[in-house]
């Protein structure tokens, strides 16, 4: 933990551009290296994609048949979150649930997926499931036992900006980027819009990164370069009361609907999925709401003819196919850091994007990796280890 | 790689289920507050919104900010009463935007404005550095989860736990006529957590968040008008919580523990 | 790389430093008497703020009324004349229900708030309120039949 007003080190400066968990992540890494800081958010932080989601804390489990290298990704990051911010999960596990035959043919798959991507897997019968979780369907075939855990989706990532914040990151809600500084292809900063005080200004960096989720071709656009990503949304159903405590997945393949968090003294049943051109502009369609609660009421029963609290939807960056164009920082599938200037785009311009709720820390530790490494900065990541200030430090003056 | 949950092999994912749905659209009319740019006066701004039967008073404001005025700074994270984030009055009365339904407003015009008690950031953003710092030395978010009734825990659960109810929002200050006359009143979320810490202690030290809830800016300020447990939108009933802490802190001075 | 100037992050803080967030106005006092949009538990609030000065005015004016014994017998009979009057009578049950409210809504916040029953303050309040009326009731038929 570093003592509080630390001067950066280094004199490079980078601007983050997108208050997202990624974007916070990315602060408090790059923070920690001794990189000065500033990250610029057009709204509060976490109100893009971040805070919406149904608030898992992914064992992987969900991509073990399907996608390997996603799987092993989450089950080393739930483990890292799970260390470095104690107390922000509800750590009760879950549970894969199958309910007809086509899903119990999908089980031995599973359990090897899940053996071979070292996530902790441990079959049950009905009955033992049953008697930990009351409100399960009572027809189910079997249940699987995996490491997942409920967060809070809008705290457990303001923990990084608390900690950024303290180790000497300047972080700007409410401060819209309305274009690049760019000149003979190099971006050097940002022209910027305060909604606090109407004024308008420019801040001036040797690095920008692109963090901004769904809204990443958005801002790519403003620097001349192109990324792959289309905004995807998916429909969330919040209902009254709290009907599980561990995290209940279908357990088959993805699907609407196969998945009910528990938050408080809600229940979340989510997704749905489609496509949009448009992050600001996302709607929630009636007939994806109904699908929650048919697909949620074959995992629990209850969720038929519970109350609504809220139904909305919030937007993945999904990123498409787009060859091999990318720099070799390209960790895996699941997530992209795109060094612009290494196919001949922009220089001085990064784009971080894709990725999942859980994976914030490791995204951001490949970006600052190639930020650190564009910029002569030798300095490791530190982020795995450093536990991270509580929540609440975020607002303290 | 797709992201929160991978897209499901439905043909829906290259059609917009959206597209073309303008029946149901109504408008509506709002009257925003807005805190000056150039240090004048605050003012109000009358809008009038295009919103579906089913939309809440944040679908409006957001409507509002794309479509009217991009400079409308408003609060909002997760869209179902869990961040707390988007606390505002609506029509006088405190409530979260995300979950507060037009349908469920009288006919008309509908007002927003920010959080009472708050110093306004902007607009509908309100500072909350002031609300953080009045909560009790302890106060964590983790807890015992008390339904549903489980007969087993999985091996190495000890208990199933949850977070606390509150998801400090600041609804209950703004609704507080104490906190509305006095600002070093610490309110009622505040005193609800402490009640929270006697009712689970997990570890914290009992003696010391009395002794804060004893203090002259605490427990016994309040005056039981009851507006922070109407104003809750998570169930904490902050102000039962509180006369609960004074028979605690009494029966501590009669000489119980 | 040369180091780009930083200032307009600095201006950009410092402007909003200078505008501070500002607290509006706080209506003080005054909130507790606003009870639009409010409930039960605030309108007990404020009427019981309102019933206080209004005994504590009538205190004062007992009081005042009182001295008038100062002035011998004529006197305290001419303001007899005055206290027999319907009107005056009339104030007499606002009186009586100014102490029954304040009392009666006093024991329930006395216990409320030494944390007996607080679940049920809603259903307290209109047991006693009930109670109180009753009482006025008969104490306004009672005073009507004595004029």
């Amino acid at each position: 933990m570093m003592p509080s007003a630390q001067r950066a080190s280094h004199d490079a400066h980078v601007l983050i551009v997108g208050g997202g968990g990624t974007g916070g992540a990315l602060a408090h890494d790059l923070a920690l290296r001794g990189v000065r800081v500033t990250l610029v958010e057009r709204g509060e932080f976490t109100s893009g994609t971040t805070g919406r989601h149904h608030g898992l804390l992914h064992s992987g489990a969900r991509y073990a048949v399907n996608d390997h290298e996603s799987a092993v990704e989450c089950i080393e990051e739930n483990r890292i979150l799970r260390a470095i911010a104690p107390g922000s999960f509800e750590e009760n596990d879950g549970l894969f649930v199958a309910i007809d035959d086509e899903d119990m043919a999908y089980l031995p798959g599973f359990l090897e997926g899940c053996e071979s991507s070292g996530i902790p897997a441990e079959q049950l019968t009905p009955q033992q499931a049953l008697r930990l979780e009351p409100m399960l369907n009572p027809n189910l075939k079997a249940a699987v036992r995996v490491p997942d855990a409920t967060m809070d989706a809008m705290r457990m990532p303001l923990r990084f900006f608390a900690t950024a914040k303290r180790n000497g990151a300047s972080l700007l809600n409410h401060l819209e980027v309305t274009g690049l500084l760019i000149h003979d292809d190099v971006v050097s900063g940002a022209a910027v819009h305060d909604h606090v005080t109407g004024r308008d200004a420019e801040i001036h960096a040797d690095l920008t990164v692109n963090a901004t989720g769904p809204w990443s071709e958005q801002v790519a656009t403003m620097a001349g370069v192109d990324v792959p990503i289309r905004p995807s949304p998916g429909v969330l159903l919040a209902l009254r009361g709290r009907m599980c405590n561990m995290v209940i997945n279908h357990l088959h393949a993805s699907g609407d609907g196969d998945i009910v968090v528990p938050q408080r003294a809600l229940s979340i049943v989510g997704t749905s999925s489609w496509v949009v051109e448009d992050p600001d502009d996302l709607g929630v369609p009636d007939d994806h709401v109904a699908r929650m609660v048919t697909e949620g009421s074959k995992l629990i029963p209850a969720v038929a003819t519970a109350t609504h609290r809220a139904a909305w939807s919030a937007a993945r960056p999904l990123i498409g196919s787009r060859g091999d164009a990318d720099s070799g920082r390209e960790l895996s599938r699941t997530f992209k850091t795109i060094d612009h200037a290494a196919e001949g785009g922009a220089e001085g311009f990064v784009t971080i994007t894709g990725g999942k709720g859980t994976t914030l820390r490791g995204m951001a530790e490949v970006c600052a990796d190639v930020v650190c490494r564009k910029l002569g900065v030798d300095e490791p990541c530190r982020t795995r280890e450093t536990v991270l200030l509580p929540h609440v430090a975020y607002f303290a003056a | 790689m797709v992201t929160l949950d991978p897209a499901p092999g439905g043909a829906n994912e290259a059609e917009d289920p959206t597209a073309g749905t303008a029946d149901g659209a109504i408008t509506r009319d709002f009257r925003v507050f807005r805190f000056a740019r150039d240090g004048g006066p605050s003012r109000f701004d009358t809008f009038e919104a295009e919103v579906e039967p089913t939309s809440t008073v944040l679908d409006a404001l957001r409507w509002i900010k794309v479509h009217r005025d991009p400079s409308l700074a408003i609060r909002h994270s997760c869209f179902h009463a869990s961040c707390g984030t988007c606390g505002v009055r609506v029509n006088g009365r405190e409530g979260l935007a995300c979950v507060t339904r037009l349908a469920d407003l009288e006919h008309g015009r509908v007002t927003v404005e920010p959080m009472a008690n708050f110093p306004v950031v902007a607009d509908l953003v309100v500072d909350m550095t002031s609300f953080s710092e009045r909560f009790p030395p302890a106060h964590p978010m983790d807890r015992a989860s008390e339904f549903p009734r489980s007969a087993d825990l999985p091996s190495g659960v000890d208990e199933y736990e949850r977070f606390e109810d509150c998801i400090e929002c600041g609804l209950c200050l703004s609704a507080c006529p104490v906190s509305a006359t006095d600002d070093s009143y610490v309110g009622p979320a505040a005193l609800a957590y402490a009640q929270r810490m006697l009712e689970e202690p997990r570890g914290s030290d009992i003696g010391a968040i009395l002794d804060w809830a004893d203090g002259d800016n605490a427990a016994w300020r309040c005056h039981a008008a009851f507006e922070c447990t109407e104003a809750c939108p998570s169930n904490v009933r902050p102000a039962q919580r509180i006369m609960h802490l004074r028979r605690a802190l009494t029966s501590r001075r009669g000489g119980g523990s | 790389m040369s180091r780009p100037p930083a200032d307009d992050l600095d201006d950009i803080q410092a402007a909003r430093d200078a505008r501070g967030p500002v607290l509006r106005k706080s209506p003080g006092p005054t909130a507790w008497f606003d009870i639009r949009k409010r409930s039960t538990g605030h309108w007990a609030f404020s009427l019981n703020r309102i019933t206080s000065l209004g005994l504590v005015f009538y205190l004062y004016l007992h009081l005042a009324v009182l001295s008038m014994l100062l002035g011998g017998k004529d006197s305290w009979n001419g303001f007899l004349d005055i206290a027999t009057q319907p009107l005056f009578l009339g104030f007499d049950v606002l009186l009586i229900f100014g102490l029954l409210f304040h009392g009666l809504n006093g024991l329930r916040v006395a216990l409320v708030g030494s944390g007996v029953a607080p679940d049920h303050q809603k259903a307290l309040f209109w047991s006693f309120m009930v109670f109180g009326a009753i009482l006025l009731l008969g104490a306004a038929l009672h005073i009507a039949g004595s004029g």
